[in-house]
């Protein structure tokens, strides 16, 4: 028996390792610090030459150069949407629609221009709405993510914001307030999830943003239009709904910018006042976002200063490329990372930038609002101009030296504290790069005589040292390690080789003890060799991990109509095999009501039935304890199990108890005497029966007396009180549904047992463990894997069921509250059926194989073939991603597919090793 | 060799089944079969121009009326015993084997995953029609209620003479070809005919032909190597 343990032990390390260099190669990782910048920060430590004697109560890092910005966030706008139509090869029909926009990037009175940002994927509007605020790489995983609400942690902008006095008013997407939860004065939030609701938040936004425009009680302004990505999602960008969009946006910023500037005169309330249309990705001409294909990350910045007059732009940082519009104007376009964002902002703002930014001030945006803060005469001389142009240039130096010092800062303490760091080399050249330039501004700036060119090299070294950050924190943060990623795929493959050398060794270790004629080869081998195959390769297609639920009933409804089929010819067991089909036919139904939940969270509840709703789930309770009281009725086993299963009997009745205190409609009819314990009391209970139970079993264990006689028996009590002990936290964890899947499983698990001794050569005992095995084990793996999906849960974040980790806690801690998601969420489909696996093989077994030594040996075997089967379908997982790691939906569908079949994978072997210490005798 | 079975065709039915050679019968009554279908097709697109893709109902329809007939006229000829029934009442059984093979067809892609709901109705009850009218009507036709028979084929795979492989490998074709067919059904490629039950016809009727063909070369195959297949007709083949 040790030498089995060894085996599976070592697979379950195997994978493991082959797991972690995986992950490290694709699932970008990057930690969140817990630190904030603050104003005063600049004083003690930066290197840059602050006058502190100069406005010190109005500026902190950089002198403001805006009072009021008010930021217009279209969702998913494309480039295209926003640059004249002549920039492209071929105009498009949704071109040319934001008419407003080229109008005043064009005219040279107003300070407006347009500008090509590009965003890093993931291009999802979560992610992205991150990577703006806190200037930073959001990856996949951040380490550090809070657990459930998905609000920002790290510093950011809004936090600055709110931490600098700054007042903000938010409408629109409820997705910031989910960020940057209590950050806003006011808020309009409107829900997001219905993708095919394209009017909701776009009118929300637009009832409240004109009265808001002429209120004076905020500094900054958000509002985020949806439609146009819900638009695109649904009907494509080519489309009606698509320029019927536009068409409304265009005339809504027409308006915005009326209000704006009727105010802008001196002492107008939007005097100095920066309005920015921008969007947070782009997308594809289908609607499609998240990945990094340039029509995806492309998008646009339309940023327009109210101040009168305009400042030009100073030459050597003019990056832009100009073209005539349709109308004959000029328009120029100047492009800008969205990593620059918040750096830049903070630095228009006056604010400290946050502590994660990695972004450099762009000097276009920067220049277009921020040089002209003491320019009162238009009419300068080219003397005068060349003297202003230093002065601003001076201004930047200075701005980009603390946005150098602030970055270089941010390096140093994400190597310090992050789990996995920059390279030594390359924290080297950035260091390099750093002491350069700010050597070179203590030698030269503090001279009087600097220069134009002085102050020109002094940028650009500054420049360099920002870009050499960004690019070193672009390849960390979203670059793919081909080479980890094709080790830890090699590993795995191995395993699953190693793992079928091991199945064939014990099968003819098994052929060799017994005496007769052995088929190694049967009808239900190649069948489910064929089922799983077929699983495994669907995983390469998306559509097939969309609809895998479906999927695996298909599947799993096939090998049982083949078993019905059998049973026919054998004419036994006819109708054990009907229920089978039966009961997969229902399962089907209730996978496609799950799939239901996933387009629309929000569940119907039947008003009129609720009473009997409430009450129907304590019909299979009370069918579960009958079942397990039959079980300890008729058996002679030690009494501990009895205990133990009596134990879950009587968790059972609490959870039914705790179901009708719990239901709305019957809690007026429950007497006073249960208020106490009410909420939190039951649940505990329940954990806490189950913890005592387990830790019995584990006595029970030890004190076992080997007893051959009843050895069969003994296992079968053992199955049944493990599953038990399990069952009644799976129950209450699940909610209503929890019992009808428990009950559904037992059943389903029953028929298969029983089924697979229809094969005549399973009686008789002349195949092979891997002919004679393979195929009920595939089935109740497949059913495993049914009831996943039958439990409303998917192959996404969303589809955790966040609610289950709270029941019987309120407040959050996080070690707890991630095993009870945990259990929730692999229960049915990995819990359950990996530790009833005995049940399979002992449960109506023949009469002849009676030997310990023999059942031993096909509950190992069993086990193997279980393990393999998972393994093989979790590495197409992995080759899926490897391959599809360019794909669009990588980080929508790949990447949690992945996560959550890596995690089922190991979860499987930790508990396949577990039974093994637990069902094998020493 | 289609235009050689024209020939036969006024010939072999009113004949009776024992004068001919069985490979020869076999292929007239599959060429009859797969006209029909193809006859049906061609009358949906010329004359009612419908197609299976943009009105599955009405095509499914046509589909079914023209083939069911076809099918218990042409098969109620090999009833098995011939002796005790008349030919109206083989067709009478395979009238009466219609709706339960269409039952048993539609719960069978129901637990498979088919959609339910009142649109899906009419595809679903039209589809299982064809589906029963290549898989029971036959055998209903030619056994009638020998639960020996039916036993033999279906369940043990085990058929006995040219009749059995002419039921038993066409159904079987049209079975695992609609299992077939129900896989491009969840792909992304939003193509009409990747609808229910669209695809699941096209695989059916695949197939059904490479079901006909299949068998129709096993009785050759067999007949040739035994020549005297009067004989084989009775012994069991299949060990």
């Amino acid at each position: 028996m040790g030498r089995w343990r060894v085996v599976l032990f070592s697979l379950l390390l195997v994978h493991c390792v082959a797991i972690l260099v995986f992950t490290s190669g694709f699932l970008l990782t990057r930690t969140e610090l817990p630190y904030y910048s603050h104003c005063s920060d600049v004083l003690s430590h930066s290197p840059c030459d602050h006058n502190p004697n100069q406005n010190q109560n109005l500026s902190c890092w950089t002198k403001p150069a805006v009072d009021r910005i008010v930021i217009i966030v279209l969702d998913a706008l494309r480039f295209d949407f926003v640059a004249p139509s002549t920039f492209f090869p071929e105009k498009k029909p949704w071109m040319d629609k934001l008419q407003v926009l080229h109008k005043l990037a064009s005219q040279s009175s107003s300070a407006a221009r347009i500008f090509k940002a590009l965003a890093d994927p993931p291009t999802t509007s979560l992610q992205r709405l991150k990577g703006l605020t806190t200037g930073g790489l959001p990856t996949f995983i951040d380490i550090g993510n809070s657990f459930g609400a998905p609000a920002i942690i790290e510093d950011n902008l809004i936090h600055q914001l709110v931490q600098n006095g700054k007042r903000i008013v938010m409408m629109g997407d409820d997705t910031w307030t989910q960020l940057f939860p209590g950050h806003f004065n006011k808020s309009y939030p409107y829900p997001s999830f219905n993708v095919k609701d394209l009017d909701t938040v776009d009118n929300g936004c637009i009832t409240h943003l004109i009265p808001t425009l002429y209120a004076d009680d905020w500094d900054v302004l958000i509002a985020h239009f949806l439609g146009m990505d819900h638009a695109g999602h649904i009907f494509g960008v080519d489309s009606v709904q698509m320029i019927d969009k536009l068409e409304q946006y265009n005339e809504q910023l027409e308006k915005v910018v009326e209000v704006l500037q009727s105010q802008s005169g001196k002492g107008g309330a939007h005097e100095n006042t920066l309005l920015l249309v921008m969007g947070d990705h782009g997308q594809t001409v289908n609607g499609d976002h998240g990945g990094g294909s340039p029509e995806e990350v492309e998008t646009s910045i339309f940023a327009m200063s109210l101040k009168k007059p305009p400042f030009p732009v100073p030459s050597e940082f003019d990056t832009s490329s100009c073209n005539l519009d349709l109308d004959g104007r000029k328009v120029c376009i100047s492009s800008i990372e969205q990593l620059d964002f918040a750096a830049t902002v903070s630095a228009l703002l006056g604010i400290p930038f946050p502590f994660g930014s990695i972004g450099r001030v762009n000097p276009m945006l920067y220049a277009l609002v921020a040089g002209t803060w003491n320019l009162d005469s238009h009419d300068m001389s080219s003397s005068q101009n060349q003297l202003k142009m230093e002065e601003w240039m001076h201004n930047y130096a200075k701005v980009l030296c603390a946005n150098s010092w602030q970055v270089k800062k941010y390096v140093d303490a994400y190597t310090e504290s992050s789990v996995i760091g920059f390279s030594i080399d390359d924290l080297k050249h950035v260091q390099e790069m750093y002491s350069q330039a700010v050597n070179w501004s203590t030698n030269s700036l503090h001279d009087d005589g600097s220069s134009f060119n002085a102050l020109k090299k002094q940028i650009d070294l500054y420049s360099n040292f920002l870009t050499s950050v960004a690019e070193l924190s672009r390849t960390k943060f979203t670059e793919f390690d081909l080479r980890k990623m094709g080790i830890g795929f090699g590993i795995l493959l191995t395993s699953i080789i190693l793992h079928l050398l091991v199945i064939k060794r014990v099968d003819e270790m098994y052929i060799v003890d017994s005496p007769s004629r052995i088929k190694t080869v049967s009808f239900g081998l190649v069948v489910s060799c064929f089922i799983v195959a077929a699983r495994a390769c669907s995983f390469l297609s998306n559509s097939y991990i969309l609809e895998e639920g479906k999927m695996t009933g298909f599947l799993l409804a096939s090998i049982a109509m083949l078993s019905l089929r059998h049973s026919i010819m054998a004419k036994n067991m006819i109708s054990e095999a009907a229920s089978l089909v039966f009961l997969i036919c229902i399962l089907r139904f209730t996978i496609e009501l799950g799939l239901s939940k996933q387009s629309s969270p929000e569940v119907s509840e039947f008003h009129s039935w609720m009473c009997v709703a409430d009450l129907l789930p304590i019909l299979p309770l009370i069918i579960l304890a009958y079942l397990l009281y039959k079980s300890i009725f008729s058996s002679s086993c030690n009494r501990l199990l009895k205990l133990v299963i009596t134990g879950s009997i009587f968790s059972y009745i609490l959870v039914a108890l705790h179901f009708t205190l719990g239901s709305s409609s019957l809690s007026y009819m429950t007497p006073s005497i249960f208020d106490g314990i009410r909420g939190n009391f039951i649940p505990r209970a329940i954990y806490i029966i189950g913890i005592a139970q387990l830790l019995s079993l584990v006595v029970f264990q030890f004190f076992e007396e080997e007893k051959t006689s009843k050895w069969e028996e003994t296992m079968l009590m053992k199955t049944v009180a493990m599953l038990s002990v399990w069952s009644s936290t799976l129950i209450i964890l699940s909610g209503k549904q929890g019992p009808w899947v428990a009950l559904a499983s037992v059943i389903g698990g029953w028929l298969i047992s029983r089924l697979k001794a229809l094969d005549q050569d399973y009686k008789n005992c002349s195949t092979g463990l891997l002919a004679r095995y393979s195929s009920p084990v595939t089935q109740w793996s497949l059913l495993a894997s049914c009831l996943f999906f039958c439990t409303g849960h998917w192959c996404a974040f969303d589809g955790l069921r966040y609610a289950a980790a709270f029941i019987g806690f309120d407040e959050f801690t996080i070690i707890p509250q991630a095993i009870l998601l945990t259990i929730e969420t692999y229960g049915f489909s990995h819990i359950f059926p990996t530790l009833g696996l005995p049940f399979l093989v002992f449960a109506y077994g023949d009469s002849s194989d009676k030997g310990k030594g023999k059942r031993e040996i096909q509950l190992f075997h069993a086990y193997l073939i279980y393990g393999l089967i998972m393994a093989v379908t979790s590495t197409f997982t992995v080759l899926c991603v490897m391959i599809q790691r360019r794909h669009l939906m990588v980080w929508g569908l790949f990447a949690p597919k992945y996560v959550f079949d890596v995690v089922g994978l190991v979860l499987t072997d930790v508990l396949i090793c577990a039974s093994s210490l637990m069902y094998f005798g020493s | 060799m289609k235009n050689n079975q024209k020939n036969n065709k006024g010939t072999a039915a009113a004949d009776g089944v024992r004068n001919q050679s069985p490979s020869k019968l076999l292929l007239l009554s599959h060429f009859i079969c797969g006209i029909g279908i193809v006859l049906s097709f061609w009358l949906a697109i010329n004359v009612f121009s419908i197609s299976l893709i943009k009105n599955p109902v009405e095509t499914l329809r046509l589909l079914w009326l023209i083939e069911v007939p076809v099918v218990i006229l042409i098969y109620s000829f090999f009833r098995k015993d011939k002796n005790q029934s008349s030919y109206l009442k083989a067709v009478a059984r395979g009238l009466l084997g219609l709706p339960v093979g269409a039952v048993v067809n539609a719960l069978g892609a129901i637990a498979l995953g088919a959609p339910v709901g009142s649109r899906y109705f009419l595809r679903t009850l039209n589809w299982s029609l064809l589906m029963s009218a290549f898989t029971f009507v036959p055998a209903a036709s030619v056994y009638g209620s020998s639960w020996v028979d039916w036993h033999r084929i279906f369940a043990h795979t085990k058929p006995i003479g040219f009749i059995d492989y002419m039921i038993c490998i066409p159904a079987y074709g049209a079975v695992i070809g609609g299992w077939f067919g129900a896989w491009p059904m969840p792909l992304d490629w939003e193509r009409p005919w990747q609808e229910w039950p669209i695809c699941v016809t096209y695989g059916a009727l695949i197939g059904y032909f490479i079901g006909m063909l299949a068998s129709f070369s096993f009785v050759v195959h067999v007949s040739r190597q035994h020549k005297n297949w009067k004989i084989i007709i009775y012994v069991c083949t299949w060990s």
